[in-house]
């Protein structure tokens, strides 16, 4: 086995990896600093994908209260009111660096200032953007400041677990696979961020890239680390419905289509969403899918199964012009987004949950911090289009900074657990020696049952059934092998420990909603529909049993800033 | 200087042939180079015959199809599946293209799927990109000012920013460079389309006071200059950008300073 050693060890290359390494290689040049990712640096994860844009209080009218309030009751009151102050703030000084140190452009207004636009579920217009495709702007600005560093690169290494010392008190480092060669390399280092993103590709209809597979949150649910909110998946409400067969199915229209005015219409040709909110297409996600989910259930849906989503009241020059990405992208799958009808269906986006952290982004596990999507508490039950690349952004520098200072103040070299080293890479290559067996029918089965049992709509029966169905899924894999020995660049070995990892995460998700027992934001109970007291509000909090199975325990949200009802608006303001 | 024999293990060689499917619709044969490292063997080309009833209308999902249903050794990059990424460039129909956006309908006959040309393979469909990216960094590709900026974001007028459109817009696939005949005989000096496009990026970009230094650091009779205006680049760019255009933004430039 390979080894290395690196004072700061990233893992992900998302808006927190590349933030994090820009800002621990600033607090702390003498220190080295290594961003491992699954594919190329900058061109996996989701960063990139980002199309909406960048939530921040700039405008004159605006301000930190304002966004801080749209957060929370976005969030129904299960945030972090400390982590999502940090990210209200910290989003105004991480966009200013984007744009004036980074080189981020992003559009502007007649006088100069920073365009913002309008995003549903928000009390301002406040989200920055590049045209409608922000995250290659973000992500390409960001990524050349880590070549221009030397910072060093592990790409296409796929991290597999992390590796604590023997007596379990602390983290040693990270095994992975060099996936080009199929070896296994372990990098101990005296610090490791965890930001690999989530991803809940476990559902029939998602938007994140193929190679998500909530691979951070896996190795934290095995590693013992707990994750809360788990049952909060939020589900973009206009997903591309492009047919069953394509991978283009589930990307994303972007939420400023409905923010400009774009119409819902069902199967029937009638505009639907007043019937639902008083906002119409302009409700938060959670809202919007929720609605679509009924009229489907209606039997009210499209010829594939949706509704249509359109635009062409707006003016189809107009809609070309001001979201000319999407225009372009429906038009490869055959759609005329400006002038016509597409066909939309609510897709699994983001992960309101993950690992519980502080707020200098360090963990319950020592040496281990965690930013981004990998993480929970900062959006509470539903996120705020345009709050996630802020999350990823804010936080990946604030642990860049807190690991730096971390390593100089008491970050010591720890050895690894040369056992646990030495079982992990034997369970991992398992598969490799077994014979085949169809992983894809794995994969669909996933698919179907987090949609139907896991999704918009779920109950207890439901849910029961799911944990179920993943525990089996889960001993099924267990005797699936894959067809080609050869470890390098295995596309379907890496399948296979994709699906592990979402089949255990799944499971997370599935018990932390069988055990929330009422509705909010993203997760809704059809047998709890109420919301319950938010004043005794409590979040879930999901562990790894030692048999795999996930235990759930609840713990009390406190205030630690307002409790629901109170507003940090005054009257003039509101 | 040039060398005039390829190298006895480059010779692509007819490689397997998979039987179609039983009961099939619209039968499409694709052949696709593979190339394995680690067994020494010449790269070869495996046909498969893919049922398009069955199949998504993308030349990724008929990749993603064979790998999942007809052989699992099959490698290939890609992400975002949505053309953002630029991970899964690659040559289709004599084309390079993003297998993720290109329509398996707009691909003549049998599809025929190489890796990006001129790049060394790592295996199969994946390209070594080391090189490309070496020399992106070389343009010292970020914001360069040495006026302070103000405690806010510059200000910038809408046409500033407008100067970028058709700029920012790339997602370094390499497409357009590894199309060009001139990057494939002096890819080791000539930066390549990708690359002065993402130098044209800065030189445009109202906010940054180097373009004097940026312009001396391109002024080279192959770092720029071997751009012969071939358009290959254009043409193939799978997000319509115009990378020949502007590499002749920067020749008017070096012309305009004399």
């Amino acid at each position: 086995m390979k080894r290395l050693k690196t004072d700061i060890l990233i893992l992900g290359s998302g808006g927190a990896g590349l933030f994090a390494a820009l800002h621990a290689h600033k607090a702390a040049p003498e220190l080295s600093i290594t961003i491992a990712v699954k594919g190329l640096l900058g061109k996996s994860g989701c960063t990139r994908m980002v199309q909406g844009g960048y939530n921040v209080a700039l405008a004159l009218g605006d301000s930190l209260e304002r966004h801080f309030m749209d957060t929370v009751e976005g969030g129904k009151w299960l945030n972090d009111q400390e982590l999502a102050w940090a990210l209200v703030v910290g989003a105004q000084i991480r966009i200013r660096e984007l744009e004036n140190e980074l080189g981020c452009f992003f559009d502007r207004n007649p006088d100069g200032t920073i365009h913002q636009k309008a995003f549903a579920g928000q009390s301002f217009d406040r989200t920055v953007h590049k045209g409608d495709l922000t995250g290659i702007e973000i992500v390409n600005r960001l990524a050349e400041q880590v070549w221009a560093r030397g910072i060093e690169r592990l790409e296409e290494h796929r991290a597999v677990e992390l590796i604590k010392t023997a007596d379990g008190s602390a983290l040693a480092g990270v095994l992975f696979i060099d996936m080009r060669t199929g070896a296994f390399v372990f990098v101990q280092a005296r610090a490791v961020l965890l930001a690999t993103g989530g991803g809940p590709t476990m559902y029939k209809y998602h938007t994140p890239s193929g190679d998500k597979s909530c691979d951070g949150m896996a190795m934290a649910l095995r590693t013992g680390l707990a994750l809360r909110d788990m049952e909060m998946v939020q589900f973009h409400p206009t997903g591309l419905l492009a047919g069953p067969d394509t991978r283009m199915t589930g990307t994303v229209l972007e939420e400023g289509l409905r923010g400009a005015g774009g119409y819902l219409l069902d199967g029937d040709g009638k505009r639907f969403m007043l019937d639902y909110d008083p906002k119409g297409e302009r409700a938060t996600r959670d809202v919007v899918s929720r609605a679509i989910f009924d009229r489907i259930a209606k039997g009210r849906a499209t010829p594939l199964g949706g509704v249509w989503l359109q635009m062409s009241h707006l003016g189809p020059d107009n809609v070309r012009k001001q979201f000319k990405g999407m225009v372009e992208r429906c038009a490869d799958c055959g759609f005329d987004l400006a002038g016509g009808q597409v066909e939309v269906i609510p897709t699994a986006h983001y992960m309101m949950g993950g690992v519980e952290f502080r707020g200098d982004c360090s963990t319950e596990l020592r040496g281990l911090f965690a930013a981004g999507e990998d993480t929970g508490g900062v959006h509470g039950a539903n996120r705020l289009g345009g709050n996630g690349v802020a999350n990823s952004t804010v936080f990946g520098g604030v642990a860049g900074d807190a690991m730096a200072a971390w390593v100089r103040r008491e970050g010591d070299w720890r050895a690894p657990d040369e056992t646990a080293l030495g079982k992990v890479s034997a369970r991992i290559r398992a598969p490799l020696s077994r014979a085949a067996g169809d992983i894809e029918a794995v994969r669909e089965e996933l698919y179907d049952l987090m949609w139907q049992d896991v999704g918009i709509v779920r109950d207890a029966a439901g849910l029961g059934r799911a944990l179920a169905a993943l525990e089996r899924l889960d001993a099924r894999l267990e005797r699936i092998g894959v067809a080609d020995g050869n470890p390098a660049f295995n596309l379907s070995w890496h399948d296979w420990l994709n699906l592990k990892n979402l089949v255990l995460v799944s499971r997370a998700i599935a018990a932390a909603a069988l055990a929330r027992e009422n509705s909010r934001g993203a997760h809704f109970r059809s047998d709890f529909p109420a919301p319950g007291d938010l004043v005794a509000s409590r979040y879930m909090r999901v562990r790894q049993g030692g048999a795999g199975q996930p235990e759930v325990t609840t713990q009390p949200v406190v205030f630690t800033r307002l409790k629901p009802g109170q507003s940090l608006l005054g009257d003039a303001a509101e | 200087m040039a060398e005039f024999t390829l190298p006895a293990n480059s010779k692509v060689v007819p490689g397997k042939t998979y039987p179609a499917p039983a009961k099939a619709g619209r039968l499409r044969e694709f052949r696709i180079y593979r190339w394995d490292p680690d067994t020494g063997a010449n790269p070869r080309m495996d046909v498969y015959q893919i049922d398009l009833d069955a199949c998504g209308p993308m030349v990724l999902d008929a990749l993603i199809k064979i790998k999942n249903e007809i052989d699992s050794t099959l490698t290939f990059r890609r992400s975002c599946r949505e053309g953002v990424c630029g991970s899964c460039a690659m040559n289709v129909g004599g084309t390079n293209t993003l297998a993720c956006t290109r329509a398996i309908e707009d691909c003549a006959g049998t599809v025929k799927i190489y890796p990006l040309p001129h790049m060394p393979v790592v295996k199969d469909l994946v390209p070594d990109l080391t090189q490309a990216y070496a020399q992106l960094r070389s343009i010292e590709p970020w914001l360069k000012a040495d006026t302070q900026p103000p405690d806010r974001e510059r200000l910038q007028s809408q046409a500033e920013r407008a100067e970028l459109d058709g700029l920012w817009e790339c997602i370094l696939c390499f497409c357009c460079s590894t199309s060009c005949p001139s990057y494939w005989w002096n890819g080791d000096r000539y930066l390549g389309p990708a690359i002065l496009l993402q130098a044209y990026r800065w030189i445009a970009d109202s906010r940054d006071e180097a373009i004097g230094e940026r312009l001396d650091n391109l002024e080279d009779p192959f770092r720029l200059y071997r751009c012969h205006t071939i358009m290959n680049c254009t043409k193939t760019c799978p997000k319509g950008l115009n990378p020949a255009k502007a590499i002749a933004e920067i020749k008017k430039l070096m012309v305009a300073r004399r």
